[in-house]
């Protein structure tokens, strides 16, 4: 048995491709906690998508007995952190069970916007923070202007800075070594009632959810009657243990450990990051603080390209949410995509990842609808408000008080020379600049507040396009305001597309009517009669585009006397409209619905 | 009749055709191709005679291709007497020689009168010599005057062009002109087809036992740079244009893509509209019983030629007999399946090909669409039938109809230009 005070908990925190997972690995392998041969690069990342990404989803962790340079064994939890700004709660979550953290700097890039994030809030925390610059071994390493940087932002004493590559191991003892030597062992009384910290879970069709737990106070043991006292659930434990990495059980897991515990719930949304688990029998008097249940920011329609995958697309995402209460979904159809889910993601990126497993894992054709945030509806005549983030769902004009939407606090680091074409592109998504410093002679730290809905839609692929993939950026949520919003929809001969309304600023509803309007003249093939495409706000109409009527559709090639040839086109012609959509009197093909969904996202 | 071989091949055809050295030259192909086509010729009489139904005399024969008029004006007297022999041809009877009008493709006019041919069909395809260029069209516009003057010099009775609309760099203008001249030449039959930018391969047509040749890569490039020249608002303006203009001339209109003089329409494409029962001979064929059986060659010369004379050297060539039994009985309808044991028997066997059999809803919604083709239209009788008398009812709601005599009903100018739009809506 480790005593409590040779136990140390840190985590990593590293923007993508700094190093983290590298570092992670060399640890593994110093400590022997995995074989050299069995290693697969990065470990930690243990799903392929995460791997694509190069970032980390999920937090990880691991359990590393290391023997210091005072003869000592020492216990050190390594605690992953999700590396990307949707995951913002769930990485105060994994800080929340350290006492400690690895702060990697690239020693080629300088610190980026999200590692600057990531710090400030490892420091909210108190965490003691280890400042490693990696990559020496680069030959565009500026080690020297890094940790001139650190100095500069972060106040971090340069003599405090370990050099290191992870890559050819340089350093990484010395890493260890401070580890051990500068955090602080965890407190926290063994016999008090049991508080123990959920920072991330998974579920196992076996053992139910198997929750990562960090023992603020108390001991609990294998087989003991728990209750996670956010949710209540209540449930008897089947198993305990440490990572390394895979799960080893244990007795106990006491104070300050890391470990896992298998509950046998059914569902993760009983076990949620950051709940707090203690023991039925001798509960404690509070919740560790902090907790909230996950918040969706992003929405969007999930629909199933072939419309009788509708069930397996339930099944898909039921299984997926088990996994990851974040995601939320409910029944949704729509008269141009048919049936699908209404779904809620933590941010853009996370609706990426979703997407991706449920067509990778489940062999599914998705397409989803425009992304759009939640917004915060004042109804008339003192009626309350609503929250709706499905812009089909909007009330009538009539009954609006007011909109607002969430904004955000956006930081940006970026080389100077792209301080302008930054400003605009803010000022292009109605963003208010706040504050810029100088991080070195070269690279700035800007802060802007824009509204969500204007950073979720391309802002990230706008950034990197227009700074060559130099900048970073990071954001955080500042709450709602209210703004001239309103509900833009698109009329086809009349009618409204639901799929395509979409919430805009008044200011920008004419220049996003007349796009739309244009990209389906072009994919809304002719009717027998003209048809109008209007852009309209309530009854004003604010972009129009006309679809002539059809003037020829024959067949007036020879074919000889080969009618089986002339037939079998026709029918082709028939099956054609059979799987039109018809959005009152036209017939619209599905492939013109994806089609402007799916430009829309890239545009 | 098919006679697949032209001098070159253009880019928008996918009829069966070989050109090159198959066509002409010591190589060529022709020779073998005649001798197998006469044994069809037989084995279709026989066919018919063993069946009961007996080879009836023929209100017409057509003589397609390919270029026809390639073949030397005696062979065209074999093929007519043999017609004549197996299957007789009535008195006045319609016998077409399509022909292009170069002075190396039209051949000797006065020699197919004396064989019998009574109507010429000239590929005319336009009177632009920028657009017949782009077409791949090997003749000039003079051609096809002198041609339509050889014709009437040669005795041809009755003298057809088709043109092509929709052409890329078309206008109002040179169409106008393209109909113009050949009007004022006094031709009798106009057939103006929309340039029609097919994929025979997408439409799997084109397999071993498909009725079409693979599409060479080089037209499949020509076709997708000239739809991108193609304009749907265009092809009606001068479909329009062409109907106004050939009424002014006396040509009326009586099939969607062909006008004609009085007594000048096509007996034989009338037959393909009016569901008549015809034959028909050489690789990518197709033949009608009148209901139910529709039966098609198999596109490819090999397979025609080695099935029909099993002992000459073409036998044993790319596709040998035994594969050619083997690949029909893969298709799930062939003609040609011999019995196993057979394959070295020297007697010719027909060609390999498919056949479908027309279910009574098929056959009765294709009577309607063949119909409505027609100025004529159909009769109270086929409009009534419920499958086809929603979409007629969907047809009127749009102006797409109108009604002839008798209660007959066909059509409208409009209806014509959008015919798939009706066609496509009866089940």
């Amino acid at each position: 048995m480790i005593p409590q005070e040779r136990f140390r908990n840190f985590c990593i925190i590293a923007h993508v491709d700094h190093g983290k997972s590298t570092l992670a690995d060399r640890f593994l392998e110093l400590t022997h906690t995995i074989d050299a041969r069995q290693m697969t690069s990065q470990v930690l990342d243990s799903m392929d998508l995460e791997r694509e990404h190069g970032i980390t989803i999920k937090a990880r962790a691991v359990r590393l007995h290391h023997t210091a340079r005072d003869g000592e064994t020492y216990a050190l939890n390594l605690i992953d952190t999700p590396g990307h700004v949707d995951f913002t709660y769930e990485v105060s979550r994994s800080l929340q069970a350290c006492e400690g953290a690895i702060l990697v700097v690239d020693a080629a890039q300088g610190i980026e916007a999200q590692t600057l994030a990531n710090v400030y809030l490892a420091l909210e925390h108190d965490l003691v923070i280890i400042p490693v610059v990696n990559k020496i071994d680069l030959p565009s390493a500026q080690p020297e202007l890094v940790v001139e940087e650190l100095e500069n932002v972060l106040a971090i004493p340069r003599e405090e800075v370990i050099l290191a590559s992870a890559k050819e191991g340089t350093g990484v003892a010395d890493i260890l070594e401070a580890v051990v030597q500068r955090i602080p062992p965890p407190g926290g009384d063994p016999a008090a009632p049991a508080r123990g910290l959920i920072f991330d879970s998974h579920y196992d069709a076996y053992k139910g959810v198997v929750a990562y737990v960090r023992l603020a106070e108390g001991t609990l043991h294998a087989h003991e009657a728990v209750r996670l006292m956010a949710s209540g659930a209540e449930s008897e434990l089947l198993e305990l243990g440490v990572f390394r990495p895979q799960l080893v059980p244990v007795e106990t897991l006491a104070a300050g450990e890391v470990g896992y515990v298998a509950t046998g719930l059914k569902s993760v949304r009983d076990c949620q990051v950051g709940d707090t688990i203690t023991s039925a029998e001798r509960p404690a008097d509070s919740p560790l603080p902090g907790y909230k249940s996950a918040q969706p920011l992003v929405f969007a329609g999930i629909y199933p390209i072939n419309g009788p995958d509708y069930p397996l697309l339930r099944d898909a995402l039921e299984k997926l949410h088990l996994n990851d209460a974040s995601i939320t979904f409910e029944p949704e159809s729509s008269v141009a995509l048919g049936f699908g889910f209404r779904c809620g993601f933590l941010g853009l990126l996370h609706m990426e990842i979703v997407q991706e497993r449920l067509e990778r894992e489940f062999d599914l054709d998705l397409i989803a609808s425009a992304p759009s945030v939640e917004y915060l509806v004042t109804l008339t005549a003192g009626r309350g408000e609503v929250r709706v983030d499905n812009p089909a769902e909007l009330p009538g004009p009539s009954d609006i008080e007011q909109i607002a939407e969430p904004w955000v606090r956006v930081k940006i680091v970026t080389p100077n020379t792209y301080i302008g074409t930054l400003m605009e592109l803010a000022k292009l998504r109605r963003g208010a600049f706040q504050s810029m410093e100088y991080l070195d002679q070269t690279r700035v730290l800007m802060q802007f507040e824009l509204p969500l809905a204007e950073v979720i839609v391309d802002f990230y692929d706008q950034l990197k396009s227009r700074t060559q993939g130099y900048a970073s950026m990071d954001y955080e949520e500042i709450g709602y305001r209210p703004e001239r919003l309103v509900k833009l929809e698109i009329l086809v001969n009349g009618e409204p597309v639901d799929a395509l309304s979409m919430i805009v600023h008044r200011e920008d509803a004419q220049a996003q009517g007349r796009m739309l309007a244009e990209r389906l003249k072009k994919l809304i093939p002719r009717q027998m009669f003209e048809v109008p495409i209007q852009a309209a706000i309530g009854s004003t109409v604010v972009a129009r585009e006309t679809i002539g009527a059809m003037r020829k559709n024959v067949l007036a090639k020879c074919y000889g006397g080969d009618i089986t040839r002339k037939r079998k086109l026709l029918e082709k012609q028939r099956e054609g409209k059979q799987r039109m959509k018809r959005v009152g009197q036209v017939e619209i093909p599905q492939e013109a619905f994806l089609a402007i969904l799916r430009t829309d996202e890239g545009s | 009749m098919h006679v697949p071989f032209c001098l070159s091949l253009c880019p928008y055809c996918d009829f069966v055709v070989y050109a090159g050295r198959s066509a002409r030259g010591p190589a060529a192909r022709v020779g073998d191709y005649l001798a197998a086509l006469a044994a069809e010729l037989d084995l279709r009489a026989d066919a018919l005679d063993a069946s009961g139904v007996g080879a009836r005399p023929l209100r017409s024969v057509y003589l397609g291709g390919g270029t026809p008029s390639l073949l030397p004006p005696a062979e065209v007297a074999r093929l007519l007497d043999q017609v004549r022999r197996r299957f007789g041809i009535e008195d006045g009877a319609e016998v077409t020689l399509e022909a292009n009008p170069g002075p190396d493709e039209r051949g000797d006019l006065t020699g197919f009168v004396a064989a019998g041919v009574t109507r010429l069909s000239l590929g005319a395809q336009s009177m632009e010599a920028s657009e017949l260029r782009r077409l791949g069209r090997r003749h000039a516009p003079g051609d096809v005057l002198a041609a339509v003057a050889e014709a009437r010099r040669a005795g041809i009775g009755s003298v057809s062009v088709d043109v092509l609309y929709d052409v890329p760099g078309q206008t109002e203008a040179t169409w106008r002109h393209t109909l113009g001249v050949l009007l004022d030449a006094g031709v009798d039959h106009v057939s103006a087809y929309a340039l029609t930018l097919d994929d025979p391969d997408a439409e799997g047509l084109t397999g071993p036992l498909g009725d079409h040749l693979p599409t060479r890569p080089g037209a499949r490039a020509w076709r997708e740079r000239a739809r991108a020249g193609q304009d749907d608002d265009r092809a009606a303006e001068l479909y329009l244009l062409a109907d106004e203009l050939l009424a002014r001339y006396g040509l009326q209109w009586y099939e969607l893509s062909n006008w004609a003089r009085p007594g000048h329409a096509s007996r034989h494409n009338l037959a393909y509209w009016h569901h008549d029962a015809y034959e028909a001979l050489g690789p990518g064929a197709h033949a009608f019983d009148g209901g139910p059986l529709r039966r098609w060659n198999a596109a490819r010369l090999d397979g025609y030629i080695s099935a029909l004379l099993p002992a000459t050297p073409a036998a044993t060539s790319t596709l040998s007999t035994a594969s050619a039994a083997s690949a029909a009985s893969a298709a799930s309808a062939a003609t040609a399946a011999p019995a196993e044991g057979r394959t070295r028997d020297a007697s010719p066997r027909l060609p390999p090909g498919g056949e479908e059999r027309l279910d009574p809803a098929t056959f009765a919604a294709e009577e309607a669409m063949l119909g409505l083709r027609l100025a004529e239209g159909i009769g109270p009788e086929i409009a009534a039938r419920p499958a086809v008398a929603r979409a007629l009812d969907w047809a009127r709601g749009h102006g797409l109809l109108e009604d002839g005599e008798g209660g007959r009903i066909r059509l409208s100018l409009r209806g014509r230009l959008l015919s798939n739009e009706v066609f496509s809506r009866i089940a």
